[in-house]
Parts: C-alpha cells; structure tokens; sequence
C-alpha cells in the first residue's frame, strides 16, 4: 500500500484535489441555483436535522468543557431566574401553564419547551447556552457584559424548572406583581399593558414585602437621583447587566423620573435579617465603614455612602449582605467601571481584600436602614 | 578633519544643554546653605584633584613609552610602586573620607548646638506627607511642601509608608533614602530667604518622575506669622457651595480639612491647600483652574496616581469645588 502510494503520489494529489474542486463546484451550483428550500415551514430534511443536532451538541459539550460553577445558594437564586425567565425567555420557551406563543413556535428550529428539555444538558451546559446563545437558532447571547453571575442565577432556575408545578412557577416569577382582570375596553384600546417585562415588583420591594430573592437590592426608599442615575446607565448600556438593560431599555425619561420619584418616596421596606456573622468581622466591618484601611488606601464606606452623601450615590445601609458582596465582586473582576461613578467604585472595590468585602457586606447589612436619615434630620440646623 | 567637525557640533550642543540644568532651583551647585555649600566645595575638590591626577598620570604614561631611557628606570623602581601605587591613593582617599565625615557632621552639630526645627517628612506613592513637630509636643500635618526659617538648622526626620523613596533637595542638602521601617535624619539650614525645588530620586513606581515638592526658605518673623496660620483651622465656610460638594461627595474620606468634617488620612492634608505653591506634589500652578484641571483629569496629569477617579462633575460642581479649595489660604 505504502509502495503504491509512493509511486503514485502526484496522481493520487490530482485526483484529491480534483474531488475537491468538484465537490465546491456542486456546493456553490447548489447554492446558486436556489433548489435547496430554506423555508421555516417546510423543516429540515432528516439526514440535515440529524447532522446539526450532531454538531450542536458536539460543539456546546466542547466549549463548555472549561466552565466552572461558582458555590451559589440555589434556593434564593432561583426567584431571580425565574422573573428574569418569565420576562424575556418565556415568549420562545414557553413556561409552566403558558405555551409557547405560536409565532415563535413556526420558528426553525422551534425553540425546545425547557421544562422538558433542560435536564438534557449539565449545569455547565446550560451555563453555556445560557451565557454565548446558539448561532442559526435565534437564541441570543447574555446582554449584559461580565455578568456571569446573573446567568447562573438563570441556571439554578433552570434546574428547578423541570420539578416546578404551575403554581410554584407563578409565586417565583411573578414576585410581588399582580395580575388583574382589565376590561374590555382596556383590552380593545389599549392591548395588554406588558406586565411581563417591566413590572418592577416582580423582583424588587414593595412598601410592605422584602424582594423575593437577596440578591436583589432594596429600592424602596432610596435616593431618587441615584435610581435615576441607574435606570438611565442601564438604559444607554454603560452598566451592564442582562436583567434590568431590557427593562430599562423599555422606559423613556418620564418614567425613568416617576418611577425614581415613586421608590425614593417609598418607606424602606421590612428586612429579612442579616445571616449571623462573627462579632469579629462585624467589628472589622465598622472599622472599614467608619476609618478606612490606610495602608491600602481604602477610603471610609461611609464618606459616600454614610448619612451625608451626594445623592447620586446609594444609600447602602440595609441591604443584603449577598447583594453588597455580589456587587463587590462584580466590581472587583471589572465589569463595572464603565461609568463615572463606576469606575471611581471600582478602584476601592479592588483595593479590598476578600475578607474586607464580607466585612463591610455584613456592616452595612445589620445596618437598620433608617440609620442613614435619623442621623441626617439630627444633624440639619 | 573636515568631516570630524559637524559630528562634534551635535555633542557640543548636548554638552551645553545638559549644563544648563545645573542652574536654577533644583541645582546641586546652588549651595544656598553651609551644608550644601560645603558639600559643593567637595565636589570641586574632588573634581579639580582627579582631573589633576589625570594629567599626571597621562605624563607618567607618556613617559614610559616615549621618556629617556635613565627616567623609565626610574619609574620601575620598587619604591615608585609603593610611594605611587598604594601611598599616594590611600593617603588622599582617607583624606578625602574624613573630610567627608566632617561635612556630616556639619549639620549634626548645627541641630545639637540651637534650637532646632524638626520636620517629619513621610515618603508616600506619590506626594510628601509633612509633619512639623512643635516644642509642645504638638504636630501640624500639610503636604509636598516644606516651610523653613532662614538661619535655623532644621532636622528632617524621613521614613516611607510604602516603597523606598529618596528625598531630594539639591540646594540645602544631599540626597537621603526613605527606607521602610527605618527613620533617617537630614539636617541643613539655610542662609537665605528664596524658593527651591526638590524631588524624590529613587525610582518608586508610575508616578515617581512626578513626585517634586517645593521648600520656601523664609524670615523668621514671616515663618512664625505663617506656621500659625497653618496650626489654626480651616476658615469655616459654612454654605459655600464648594464646601458641601466636598463633603458630600466623600472627598473627606481621604483628605483632611481641619475644622470640618473632613478628617480622611489616605491622601494630602488640605487644610491650608489654596496656600501652597504647587498641586499634585510639585506638578501644577496653585491656581483655581488648577484645582478644575486636577479633580477632572488627575489620572492624564499623573499616570497611576492613587486618588479616586471622579469623573462626573459638572463644569459648575468643578468651579464650585475649585474656589472653595482656593480659598483654603
């Protein structure tokens, strides 16, 4: 065989790249002549089907090969993904008691039902899917840049999805929202007002409920000016995140300005209480607040963000310990410091050591939420 | 020799160039106090003999290819190598190391002998922390700039709270390492009222070609009328604009404004800022389009520098914040 192949070689290269040729010829003669219908609603033959479902999942087992899950609290995740779902991914993928909508169900290929099909992939699977979407199939990748954090957020969702009963699904996405009746007449003039998306309340506070998952900051009773700096950041893209840019995207100034006035208005809502922390990080948590850490140049928390701070800045005191430290860690990998304000943050954030982080997580969460303003009106002349 | 010619006019130019640096404020050879003047006089010692060594040498050297035969045998005697050889150098050199010796000591008992002055001066990336130590005990902090009566010796004490700096003043004094866990002393006076440079002259990061400060030699009368204004607070500006953007904004979490809320010790002291003769350690005019020019683009003017990026000031809130930090006098 070898000896052939020697002495034949300059013939067997004609021959290969005359196959070659041949075979981009018919491709390109394919092509051109328009006989292969690409048509959504004529489907893909089977030999095609099979070998792009081949390639699919070759390809998101490959890439996802190197994805690592973080240790998370799945539980108090799973609320956030499930209103992050019911907002924007439910439409294609249908959810518990919804079914898909039927302009999205002719696509090709129809977006798979996943409370059937997510057990078919790993965490890190789904992680991947979820963060890079799929080229050819509509699925898009996560809006928000370095934001891997909210994407297993989805994730822990997802695996609960499959064992979700209807009810179960409707308390974890709706929130704090309600649903009514609207009128026929609503209906006929007005269409369905887009509860889906932009109901605040489905992840955040409401005057007499804490949001439903920690991991979502408290705006009731924050500084307006703040919120209105944060919905207009999301809003032009320069903070990122894959939850709130879509439904900042959908509000114009006026509402960003009512629905600021409307939280800062609002009384601080009840707080769950913080998860024990040793006396010791505690202390060491109000020495950061109230000093700093010279040697590290870290500025005292409560020069921005005590009593007397501008009101851009947010008022920090009562918020959960995970969302402080989520924040923190999110600056400190660099995927907020593409906003002034950001960008100032980011350099303390990162001065931090990992112990300083849980430190002033854990002051300002076991800090009442009143602290801030019973020190201000004390202080006014 | 017609081509050698153009070729030595670039070296000439770069030969006067670099003697032009030896004037003016930061000059080595401006030797405006008896501790820099002696150490000047060093140098020109040192330089006039060696370059008088040189010559003999080069004699000696001709001498021994070319020289008459009866002054060649002379050269190789043994007792030309002795005398020559190890004599003649470790004789001038020891000479030379207690002379130095004595220099050091110049100062030394300048500060033992009156009524010294004592300064802190902390080395830090990238600006001089400046403590004076009053008799009472008592410490007044400011930054990048030190304030000196003329005619009193001055004890500077130097330490780093960071990397190793060297502290610089060219025209009172040599060079003095900052070392870390280390206190080194530096003593000078000054003969003279005037304004001089300084700067830090080990290499200690990004930002260390711009870490300069300033020494203003004064009378003494003008010197006791200034520290007091630097002892006493801020003026209180209660409801200037600029005041509360300050506080508010959280600048007093680094900086200090005594007699205010602002007591942050991570960055320069400001209580008497809109005084001084530079911003950001010797780099800018003391001027309010200074202060503007500084808040806004500090990490342009200063690579790497360690204060905060604060970006999103309106031109208002800048001009606002500029006039209030001007009028720290």
């Amino acid at each position: 065989m070898t000896g052939w192949a020697t002495r034949h070689w300059r013939a067997l290269l004609l021959w290969t790249l005359g196959l070659f040729a041949g075979l981009t010829l018919l491709a390109l003669m394919i092509a051109y002549s328009g006989i292969y219908n690409i048509a959504a609603s004529a489907g893909h033959p089977a030999w095609m089907e099979r070998f792009l479902q081949l390639g699919k999942e070759r390809s998101v087992k490959f890439n996802s090969r190197s994805v690592k899950p973080p240790k998370q609290d799945s539980a108090d995740l799973v609320p956030l993904g499930a209103a992050h779902f019911q907002g924007t991914c439910a439409t294609c993928h249908g959810a518990p008691g919804q079914p898909v909508n039927p302009v999205f169900g002719h696509m090709l290929p129809s977006p798979p039902d996943l409370q059937k099909h997510a057990h078919h992939w790993t965490r890190e699977q789904l992680f991947w899917i979820a963060r890079h979407g799929i080229q050819f199939t509509g699925m898009p990748a996560w809006s928000g840049a370095g934001r891997d954090d909210e994407v297993w957020a989805v994730v822990a969702f997802l695996e609960a999805l499959p064992s979700m009963s209807e009810t179960e699904y409707r308390r974890y996405a709706g929130g704090h929202s309600e649903t009514q009746g609207y009128s026929a007449g609503t209906l006929v003039s007005q269409g369905r007002p887009r509860l889906d998306l932009t109901a605040c309340s489905r992840c955040h506070d409401t005057a007499g409920a804490a949001p439903p998952s920690p991991y979502v900051p408290h705006i009731g009773g924050q500084n307006e000016a703040y919120l209105r700096r944060a919905l207009h950041e999301y809003r032009d893209d320069s903070r990122q995140s894959g939850f709130m840019e879509p439904v900042a995207d959908d509000l114009d100034d006026e509402q960003i300005d009512r629905l600021a006035a409307y939280y800062a208005s609002l009384p601080p809502s009840p707080r769950q209480p913080p998860r024990p922390s040793s006396p010791r990080l505690r202390e060491q948590g109000r020495q950061l607040a109230e000093q700093g850490d010279r040697a590290r140049k870290v500025p005292a928390c409560l020069s921005c963000h005590g009593a007397n701070g501008r009101s851009d800045y947010p008022r920090l005191a009562g918020q959960s310990e995970q969302y402080i430290r989520r924040q923190l860690q999110v600056w400190r990998r660099g995927g907020r410091h593409k906003t002034p304000h950001g960008a100032m943050m980011s350099v303390v954030a990162k001065r931090l050591t990992d112990q300083q982080v849980e430190a002033a997580a854990s002051f300002f969460a076991g800090r009442p939420p009143q602290a801030d303003r019973v020190q201000e009106e004390a202080s006014a002349p | 020799m017609k081509t050698a010619r153009p070729r030595l006019l670039p070296f000439v130019a770069l030969t006067l160039l670099t003697l032009a640096g030896c004037a003016g404020e930061q000059s080595a050879f401006a030797g405006l106090g008896p501790v820099s003047s002696r150490i000047t006089l060093l140098t020109w010692i040192m330089f006039i003999a060696a370059a008088l060594i040189t010559v003999f040498i080069c004699l000696l050297l001709f001498v021994a290819i070319a020289g008459p035969a009866d002054w060649r045998r002379q050269l190789t005697r043994v007792k030309t190598v002795v005398l020559g050889g190890i004599v003649f150098p470790v004789v001038t050199l020891s000479a030379l190391l207690i002379y130095g010796f004595s220099i050091l000591r110049v100062g030394e008992n300048l500060v033992q002998a009156e009524n010294a002055l004592r300064i802190s001066v902390v080395g830090e990336r990238w600006w001089w922390r400046v403590i004076y130590r009053h008799d009472d005990g008592h410490t007044t902090e400011a930054a990048n700039e030190i304030r000196i009566p003329t005619g009193r010796p001055v004890e500077i004490e130097l330490s780093t709270a960071d990397v190793i700096h060297s502290f610089w003043l060219p025209a009172y004094a040599g060079k003095v390492d900052m070392i870390p866990g280390r206190i080194n002393r530096l003593h000078f006076s000054a003969d003279k009222p005037g304004i001089v440079r300084g700067q830090c002259a080990e290499y200690c990061g990004g930002a260390h070609a711009l870490m300069a400060f300033y020494a203003v030699a004064m009378p003494p009368d003008d010197y006791d009328a200034w520290l007091a204004r630097e002892k006493a607070d801020a003026e209180p500006a209660r409801g200037h604009a600029g005041e509360r953007l300050f506080l508010t904004s959280g600048c007093g979490g680094c900086h200090t404004v005594r007699g205010t809320r602002a007591d942050g010790k991570e960055g320069p002291d400001l209580t008497h800022v809109g005084g001084r003769l530079s911003l950001g350690a010797g780099i800018l005019p003391n001027t309010p389009e200074s202060f503007g020019r500084w808040i806004s683009r500090h990490q342009q003017l200063k690579p790497e520098n360690l204060m905060l990026p604060y970006d999103f000031f309106t031109e208002s809130e800048l001009q606002a914040l500029s006039a209030y930090l001007k009028s720290l006098e």
